[in-house]
This record gives C-alpha cells, sequence and structure tokens, in this order.
C-alpha cells in the first residue's frame, strides 16, 4: 500500500506546472475566447515539444510510453490554469482509445499524436456532443455499438456554445463513408474504457479547479478589507474556505486510486472512477460556490477571473458522466448480486 | 388566524387577471417571463412601456395609499396582485426600486415638497430609480461610505463627489438615491446623508459592469461635483444612516411575496423539465424537489404572517424580518443547483451563441448574487444572533 507518487512523476509534474502556470495565463484564455477556433497551435506545439501530447503513446510509437497514473498528476495542473487545449483528452481519452483499438488506424495515428502533428478526439454518446471537433484531423465516434472512424471531410459539424467559453463543442454528423473500425463486444469494451479515461481526467481537472480558487480566494480575503480588518479573518469566512480544504483534500485520493485502477487495469476501475469523479466534481463545485461568496459582488463579475475557473468545474461536473449517473452506478455495484462488501475488500 | 380570501378578494382576483389577460398581449406579448433574475437587461425599452401601460391601469404602487397614487390594497389583495401577475408570466418590473424601495422611504421620512416632486413619476412608471449605496471600500461595512456631500452656499445646492459600485440599473435611471457623508470629519454612521439624486447632469458617470452571465445589469457610477438641490436630502444631515435603515426594513416589505410567486414559476419550471427528461424518476430528484416546494411554502405562509403583522408583543415578528433574506437566498441559490442537476448533461450547452444562457443557466447563476447583495448571508447570520439573540458582537478591528 503506497499512495505517495515517485519522485520522477513529482518532478514532471513540477515542470510541467511551471510552464503552464507562466505560459497559460487567465489574459492568454480570455484572448482565445475571442479567436476563432479558441485554439493556439503554437501552443499546442509546445506541449507536444514537453512530450506530454505523446505521455500515453507507447514508446514504440513515439511517445513516452506512460499510464494514466503518470498523467493524473499533470491533469491536475492543466485543471488549475483552465487549459482550454484538449491535452488531457488527448492523453487520457483519445490515445488509450487509439491503443485499444491498435492495428493500422493505431500505427498511423499514435506517432503523429506523440509528435504533436495530429488531434483525435473521441465521441461517445454519453457526452451528446463532440469536444474539439473542429481542430482533429480523426474522430473516432461511437454509433449504437459500433466505433467509427472519420476525418474531417467524411463529417459536417454543427456549433454549440457552452456555458465554459473555453469549451468548443459540436454535433457530428457522419457521412455514410466512414466504416466502423470495430463492433460489437470488443467497441463496447473500447467505449465503456474511454468513459472511464474520460471522467478520470475530468476528476483530475476538478482538483485543480478547485485549489485554483481556493488560492485566489485565501489571496483575495487577505487582501481586501471590510470593519477595519481582512475579511479573511472572519469565522464565517475562514469556515467557507476550510470547507472546500477537507472536501479537497480528500478528493485527492479517490482521484489518484481511480488511476491506479485505471493504469493497471483492475476489475473495478469503473467503480473507483465513479467515486473519484463524484468526490473530486463534489468539491470543485463546493469551491465554486465557496470561493464566489468570500468574493461579494465581485465573484459575480466577468472581468474577476474566477468564473474561468467556476465555469469550466460546471461544466466538467456533467460531462462524461454527471453525478447522477456516477452515483447510479456506485449504487449498481454495492446492490450487485454477489458484489463483494466489507473488510478485506477495502480495496 | 385566517387563511383565505374574502369574496370582494375574489372579485379583485378576476379584475386584474382580466386585466392582464387583455393587456399583456400584442406588442407585450413578448416580454412574457422575461426580465427576471439574470434577465434583467432584456427589452428595458419595451418593459418601461409596459411599466407604463400598468400605471394607466392603474396597477404599480397598489399597496401605497391613495394620496400617494396609488390603490390603496390589503394585504390579501396585494397577494392577489402579485399571484396573479406572475402566473400571467408578466415581465420583471423595471420601476421595482423606485416602487419598493425609494417610493416608501420618501412617503415614510420625505418632505411634502419630495413627495409632490418625486412620486408621481414612481406611480405612472415613467421615472426610474438606482441605489447608491455600496462603494468599493463600502460592501459589508455599508457605514464606510467616502462619498462627499458639501453644501455649496452660494450655488444654494449640495455638491456630490465620490464612487459608488454595483449600481443595479444605474444607466436605466432618471435618479438615485444614495447616501453620502455631510460631515467629512465624521466615521461609520454618524454624519451621513441621504440624497435624491439626478442621473442625468454632466458630474454623473455611469460605466457599466459586466457579470458573469456576460450580460451587465450593475454599473460603477462616479459622482464629480454633482449637484443635488438644497431640498433634495432626506432628513437632516446626519440622519441619513436612519433612513437607509428604515429603507432596507422596505426591501423585506411586500415586494418579497412578487418575488416568491417568481420562485414559484421557476420552480414549477424545473418540475416541468424534470417530467418531460425523466428526471422525476430519480428518487433523490424528487425528494429534492419536494423540499423545495415545502420551503416555498414556507416562505409564503411567514411572509404573509410577516406583513399581517399578526405575531403579538414577544418581539417575534421582529426576528421573522430578520431571518427572511437568509432563507430565500440560501433557497435559491439551492434551487439553482437542482435545476442543473435535473437538466443532466445538457446544462452544459447554451441555446445561442455568444453566450446567451437559458432561463434555468441564468437563474442557476444570478442565485450566486442572492447571498451576497442586500446582505451577505454571513452578515444576516450575524444580525440574526447578535440583533435577534441578543449575543454578544463579532469583534470589528478597530473601525
Ligand atoms: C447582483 C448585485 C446587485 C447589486 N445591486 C446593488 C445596488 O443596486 N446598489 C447598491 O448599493 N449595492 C448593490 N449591490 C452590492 C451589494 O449590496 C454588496 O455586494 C454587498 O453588500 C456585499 O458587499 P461586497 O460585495 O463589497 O462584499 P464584502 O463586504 O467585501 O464581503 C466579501 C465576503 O466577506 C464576508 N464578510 C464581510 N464582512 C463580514 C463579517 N463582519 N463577518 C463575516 N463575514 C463577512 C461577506 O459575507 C462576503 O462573503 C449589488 C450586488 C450584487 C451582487
Amino acid at each position: 500500500m503506497d499512495f505517495t507518487f515517485t519522485e520522477d512523476q513529482l518532478l514532471f509534474q513540477e515542470s510541467v506546472r511551471d510552464f503552464l502556470r507562466n505560459e497559460v495565463t487567465p489574459e492568454r484564455i480570455r484572448a482565445s475566447w475571442e479567436s476563432d477556433s479558441g485554439r493556439e497551435d503554437a501552443l499546442w506545439a509546445q506541449l507536444a515539444e514537453l512530450g506530454l501530447t505523446g505521455m500515453t503513446v507507447p514508446e514504440s510509437s513515439g511517445g513516452l510510453g506512460m499510464s494514466a497514473l503518470d498523467f493524473v498528476l499533470l491533469a491536475q495542473e492543466c485543471g488549475y490554469v483552465a487549459l482550454p487545449e484538449p491535452l488531457v483528452h488527448t492523453a487520457l481519452v483519445a490515445v488509450p482509445a487509439l491503443c485499444d483499438i491498435g492495428g493500422e488506424l493505431a500505427e498511423q495515428w499514435l506517432p503523429r499524436v506523440a509528435a504533436g502533428e495530429a488531434k483525435v478526439v473521441v465521441g461517445l454518446e454519453q457526452n451528446m456532443l463532440v469536444e474539439d471537433a473542429h481542430v482533429a484531423d480523426l474522430l473516432l465516434l461511437q454509433r449504437g455499438a459500433a466505433l467509427l472512424a472519420a476525418t474531417p471531410d467524411q463529417v459536417s459539424l454543427r456549433h454549440n456554445e457552452s456555458v465554459d467559453p473555453s469549451r468548443k463543442l459540436y454535433a457530428v454528423d457522419i457521412d455514410a463513408a466512414a466504416a466502423p473500425v470495430v463492433e460489437g463486444e470488443q467497441a463496447q469494451r473500447i467505449v465503456a474504457r474511454a468513459l472511464d479515461h474520460g471522467a478520470l481526467g475530468s476528476a483530475a481537472q476538478a482538483l485543480g479547479l478547485a485549489q485554483r480558487m481556493v488560492d485566489m480566494s485565501v489571496q483575495y480575503t487577505a487582501e481586501r478589507q471590510q470593519f477595519g480588518v481582512p475579511i479573511g479573518s472572519f469565522q464565517a469566512v475562514k469556515h467557507h474556505m476550510a470547507n472546500i480544504a477537507v472536501r479537497l483534500e480528500y478528493a485527492r485520493a479517490p482521484v489518484h486510486r481511480a488511476a491506479y485502477a485505471i493504469a493497471h487495469e483492475r476489475a473495478n476501475a469503473a467503480l473507483a472512477v465513479s467515486h473519484a469523479k463524484l468526490a473530486a466534481c463534489e468539491a470543485a463545485n463546493l469551491a465554486a460556490k465557496n470561493c464566489i461568496q468570500v468574493h461579494g459582488a465581485m465573484g459575480y463579475t466577468w472581468e474577476v477571473d474566477l468564473h474561468i475557473f467556476m465555469k469550466k468545474a460546471w461544466a466538467l461536473a456533467n460531462t462524461w458522466g454527471d453525478a447522477g449517473y456516477h452515483k447510479a452506478r456506485v449504487g449498481e455495484r454495492i446492490f450487485a448480486d454477489g458484489a463483494v462488501l466489507g473488510a478485506g475488500a477495502t480495496f | 388566524m385566517k387563511v383565505s380570501f374574502s369574496e370582494e378578494d375574489e372579485h379583485f382576483r378576476t379584475e386584474i387577471a382580466g386585466w392582464l389577460q387583455d393587456n399583456l398581449r400584442g406588442e407585450f406579448e413578448k416580454l412574457r417571463y422575461r426580465g427576471g433574475p439574470g434577465d434583467e437587461h432584456m427589452y428595458p425599452q419595451e418593459r418601461q412601456a409596459w411599466e407604463q401601460r400598468l400605471a394607466e391601469g392603474g396597477w404599480t404602487c397598489v399597496g401605497w395609499p391613495q394620496e400617494y397614487g396609488g390603490r390603496a390594497c390589503s394585504i390579501e389583495q396585494q397577494v392577489i396582485f402579485f399571484e396573479e401577475y406572475a402566473r400571467a408570466g408578466a415581465p420583471g418590473r423595471v420601476g421595482h426600486i423606485g416602487e419598493g424601495l425609494a417610493g416608501p422611504t420618501i412617503i415614510a421620512f420625505g418632505s411634502d415638497e419630495q413627495k409632490a416632486k418625486y412620486l408621481p413619476g414612481i406611480v405612472a412608471g415613467t421615472q426610474l430609480w438606482c441605489q447608491g449605496y455600496s462603494e468599493p471600500g463600502a460592501g459589508s461595512d455599508l457605514a464606510n461610505v467616502k462619498t462627499r456631500a458639501r453644501f455649496d452656499e452660494a450655488r444654494g445646492k449640495w455638491i456630490i463627489s465620490g464612487q459608488k459600485v454595483w449600481t443595479s440599473l444605474a444607466h436605466e435611471s432618471d435618479y438615485c438615491f444614495l447616501i453620502a457623508r455631510t460631515d467629512p470629519d465624521s466615521v461609520a454612521h454618524k454624519g451621513l446623508g441621504f440624497f435624491l439624486v439626478a442621473m442625468d447632469q454632466p458630474g454623473v458617470e455611469v460605466r457599466p459592469i459586466v457579470q458573469i452571465t456576460g450580460t451587465s445589469e450593475f454599473n460603477e457610477v462616479f459622482f464629480d461635483e454633482a449637484e443635488c438641490d438644497a431640498a433634495d436630502i432626506v432628513g437632516a444631515p446626519g440622519d441619513g444612516w436612519k433612513v437607509a435603515m428604515g429603507l432596507l426594513g422596505f426591501e423585506r416589505g411586500v415586494s418579497t411575496l412578487g418575488q416568491q410567486m417568481q420562485f414559484q414559476n421557476e420552480l414549477d419550471q424545473v418540475v416541468a423539465l424534470a417530467r418531460e427528461n425523466g428526471a422525476a424518476a430519480d428518487p433523490v430528484i424528487r425528494q429534492r424537489i419536494a423540499k423545495a416546494h415545502a420551503e416555498l411554502k414556507i416562505m409564503r405562509y411567514n411572509a404573509m404572517r410577516m406583513l399581517s403583522g399578526q405575531s403579538g408583543g414577544d418581539g417575534s415578528l421582529q426576528k421573522e424580518a430578520l431571518i427572511y433574506k437568509l432563507y430565500w437566498a440560501s433557497w435559491h441559490r439551492s434551487l439553482g443547483e437542482l435545476a442543473m442537476d435535473v437538466m443532466g448533461p445538457e446544462c452544459e450547452i447554451l441555446p445561442a451563441a455568444p453566450y446567451e444562457l437559458s432561463r434555468l443557466q441564468a437563474m442557476y447563476l444570478f442565485v450566486r448574487a442572492d447571498t451576497i447583495y442586500g446582505g451577505t448571508n454571513q452578515i444576516q447570520r450575524n444580525i440574526i444572533a447578535e440583533r435577534g439573540l441578543g449575543m454578544p458582537k463579532e469583534p470589528r478591528g478597530n473601525a
């Protein structure tokens, strides 16, 4: 039993953290809201150069061959800066799905993803809309019991706005030309794994988002004075922050545990992921609520950066399975015939 | 105690319902269900025209005494008015700050001259008001206002300089009631005056502030040597705090009834959606809806109890008044969360570009402000504990 990360994992997290915090500033995010695609090729190239787009790509295909467990800390950092680029989607959803599909398709696309030359996105029916379809070079789309691979010329896209202006969502219509790449049970398995990977990515980002909102609010409440003292000195304000800290700290372990279960393909991975997503998104929602509250009217403005993070947390809580979906999933496992519960089945 | 309406009241109901049916159509049809929380930026001109239509029918300021142009409706009739108004889906009132706050304050504390000058415009729906209390340094600590009012003997006018912030609807308003320091050496709630200031003058600049909804309902307002007639101070210099606090009492008055009806409309919409998209089959959602329903009824009964003033001389009435803001604001914030959970994955998707929110999405964001304006939840709890329960006061720093 060891919940700590290796020195390598922590060092990598630190260098990625430095990079993201320097580069992906709130100003840059706001600028991306004004641009057509909302995405920056130059930034993507930098992420590729750091090895991030190829993190989870096997070494044989030009990647670093790392696992979801290696990536989970980085996904937290992506959340902390509310990164608009689909890095978490790439490393935690698209690449694993390509690996699962295997064969020629994987051989053809994985090296290009690792090199930052191509973007691949996955669209599941659970999500209704497809993230970042407008910048994808390949779309892996669930249609009932089949998974199709389509290139941009084979689809037509309809843009939908998200409550998070950074998220780009599309309804995708496929022309008949796109053929299924996997069907039946195998497709179902890949779809189920993709959903778990997506949910894990959202959970990890939610931790980062919550941490960011906490950091901003701790700073703001130390600076803002009312009644001649910093508002952070009022017990009511402190308790708002402490309540988040409790939820947030305790949400980390389930997220890391879920990353482990996914990386090691444990049988209970789905259960661990649902638990992680619930805990992390609850923490992020509480952070959003309490942090706006301690900001007073400032927290209700577009100009203060808080809403950048609040809205991403709002969106992520409802994709890759919303709270109702994941609670139902946990419930089903607990009440399943022959479910192994109790002492000895803690992990 | 009596919780039913008389025959006369029911006649009144038929009258207002019929009037709304006859008038909320044609050019006003599109205003149905618009202009509510998070949607205040919509159709300002049309809603002011609607305000004037209401006035023509005698349906503004229905609770005011007749001598001031009101309809002198009983509490029961006001309840009915707000019920029918909400049932018809009639739009958010652009005149609510004048009718609910400025007017009652002028009636209670103003001079005859002020009454004659300002009340008719409020009743007619032709003059809109905004509330200039908050400043960058004076939010929860409202008594910390720094805006100054100096009497210029030569001009015979008050000269006002300073900055207000978060001023709702200032960009639409003809007048602002504000508190400013008449005694430059004073601190806290001493030495303040309460002024009625025209917005359309060179010394007043309004800058909109964009809200998290992407729209703008509140503003920064800069006063740079703005003028205010000598006759337009309410009460004497130094009385500002007393008048301002009296006004906050009106904020918890009859206008809350209208608000509850609007809450009912929102809850109905959540219920309808839950039926439609199947969320109603989820027992957790059902229970949360049932809880929201019960709590809204609690609010309703207590508002009527508060307004009917029948809770005796034991001081409990006063406590209810203190409790109300915290209760409704917290309830409304939870309703926003419930609405999003009922929407499910769709709650992320906007109806239209560039940033047009659906009614429920706008509500979810707006309710974040409910627990902040008009005294934050934390300040409300302090008031309940300190004034309601008589507990020792919090340390307040050195100010
Ligand atoms: C949508 C909206 C519309 C508004 N419209 C108007 C308007 O028309 N006119 C107007 O004058 N104002 C208006 N306001 C301003 C509103 O009244 C203030 O926002 C409110 O009084 C809180 O002040 P603040 O925003 O400066 O927050 P702050 O006072 O800075 O409070 C920040 C946080 O500190 C907490 N806090 C502060 N003091 C204490 C304490 N002693 N104990 C415990 N906790 C404390 C607060 O609860 C809050 O969580 C509006 C605000 C909003 C959001």
